[in-house]
């Protein structure tokens, strides 16, 4: 039987961008800006490439909780610096991934890193929240850092360039993150002309976020810089043809088909559970982390 | 139009019997206002003529003392009114109402109450009772001024406004209890010694 191509559902431009304290400023591509269903990703953040001005004050964004999923940060260009309340801090660079999982809950804050906003310069990012299985919600909170050189790294065939696994796996190469749910989450740094090949189950929702460049998926449909092509629920091959030089951010995961309950900063099942999450977090029972 | 009233009609039917033809007819002046983030609603000196029933977003009241420190007097979300009184009486206001959040609200002329009882009668126990309500939640807020602690101050507030939590800065929350951001840190802090169990 031969495999069948996972076929273009949509190719869609960021939506307005608005901003998350004073130092992101996101396109939301879902769940507000486009009603698609990309379970087990529950919100994409994109912040396109901008260019912040030196300031000596990091930008950012304060203390605030998270409970019931997890965040993966991946940066392209300029440094974030990020603290939570279960004392994990870290810097992340270009070509890193932090993968905090807020689970039964966490405080964090993230600011530009401080030599970063001294110097100011362009700034790229994605933030993912990751719903997280109902029996995984309120399991203990757990932090990855995964550093750029440290990514497990497939090369492609005739110099097309590389797919960077950051979770799940890729022509037998696997991504260390650990996931709760089947997911698979990759840079393709493909060459100008160089070709990739994906293959993912029919039911995982897929999308691509085009960070850098210009590329045409399954021989036809045209996709460049900034743009979201989101797939349908049929077939599971893609074709990735390389334009130019491009960066694409790969995503495709198992639906996690449990009933939703969102409030600000909460991921559950239950209203009840938000309740209790809004209650649990005035009571100090996240923690605390200075401002 | 009439959708957008729909909450209000549920909140006033969860007080008192009235039908919805009545409410047709009282809901007729009602206006629905929009307000942009952070927009000005009403300047101090300026006479308010209307109160708001807030039916998505977030108000506050406030003023400005000589120093030009912000006291909040009140915060409005869903549901909630926040009203300007000086304006019952034509006066000048003392306070500033803006927008926290993108907000929807019902604009209630003054004389919506006396106009609205002159066809439904019980809106004038409604009337009564909301104003006894006010006056009761004005009294424990001035002893809560003069004699609670920061902690007490904040568990409150916590009770009162389960979700402004995440909405609002902490300077605001402080503003409003009449403390310091510093000393509603050290509260938050002492709650978190005692309740948090990693």
């Amino acid at each position: 039987m031969e495999a069948k191509t996972k076929t273009v559902s949509a190719i869609l431009n960021a939506p307005a961008p608005h901003m998350v304290g004073d130092g992101f400023r996101v396109h939301n591509f879902f769940p507000k800006g486009y009603k698609i269903k990309m379970s087990p990703f529950f919100l994409l953040d994109y912040n396109a490439r901008i260019e912040f001005s030196a300031r000596n004050e990091p930008r950012g964004v304060g203390v605030h909780p998270h409970r019931g999923f997890e965040t993966v940060t991946i940066a392209y260009h300029g440094a974030v610096a990020h603290h939570d309340s279960a004392g994990n801090s870290g810097i992340i660079y270009p070509g890193d991934v932090q993968w905090m999982t807020a689970a039964s809950g966490i405080l964090h804050k993230e600011y530009h890193e401080e030599q970063f906003s001294k110097k100011g310069g362009a700034f790229q990012m994605v933030q993912l929240w990751v719903n997280l299985p109902a029996k995984y919600k309120m399991s203990p909170p757990k932090y990855q850092e995964i550093k750029h050189n440290s990514i497990a790294k497939h090369t492609l065939d005739n110099g097309s360039g590389n797919i960077e696994v950051i979770a799940g796996e890729y022509n037998g190469t696997k991504g260390s993150a650990s996931t709760f749910s089947p997911l698979n989450l990759f840079n393709a740094r493909l060459n100008k002309e160089g070709k990739a090949y994906f293959d993912f189950p029919a039911e995982y929702n897929t999308g691509f976020v085009i960070i850098e460049g210009n590329i045409k998926v399954n021989g036809t449909e045209i996709a460049k810089a900034d743009q979201f092509v989101y797939f349908k629920n049929e077939g599971s091959i893609i074709e990735v043809e390389a334009l130019e030089n491009s960066i694409v951010l790969i995503l495709s995961g198992e639906p996690i088909n449990e009933p939703i309950a969102q409030y600000g900063p909460f991921l559950m099942n239950k209203p009840e559970e938000i309740q209790q999450a809004i209650d649990d977090y005035n009571q100090g029972r996240f923690g605390y982390l200075d401002e | 139009m009439t959708a957008l009233l729909e909450p209000f009609k549920a909140y006033l039917k969860s007080k008192v019997a009235i039908t919805d033809e009545q409410f047709g007819i009282i809901s007729d002046k009602l206006k629905i206002k929009t307000f942009d983030k952070n927009e000005m609603i009403l300047m101090k000196g300026e006479v308010l003529s209307h109160g708001f029933f807030v039916l998505s977003g977030l108000l506050r009241s406030y003023s400005i003392d000589g120093k030009g420190k912000t006291h909040i007097i009140q915060f409005a979300p869903e549901q909630w009114w926040l009203s300007e009184r000086n304006g019952m009486f034509n006066e000048a206001s003392e306070f500033f109402i803006d927008a926290i959040e993108p907000t929807t609200a019902i604009a209630v002329n003054k004389d919506f109450m006396n106009d609205a009882a002159k066809h439904v009668p019980c809106m004038n126990d409604l009337n009564s009772t909301m104003l006894n309500n006010s006056i009761r939640f004005m009294q424990k807020r001035i002893n809560m001024l003069l004699s609670a602690t920061a902690e007490e101050r904040y568990l409150n507030f916590i009770k009162l406004y389960p979700n402004l939590t995440l909405r609002v800065p902490q300077w605001m929350i402080a503003s409003y209890l009449g403390i310091t951001p510093e000393s509603l840190s050290r509260v938050r802090k002492d709650l978190a010694h005692k309740h948090f169990k990693p």
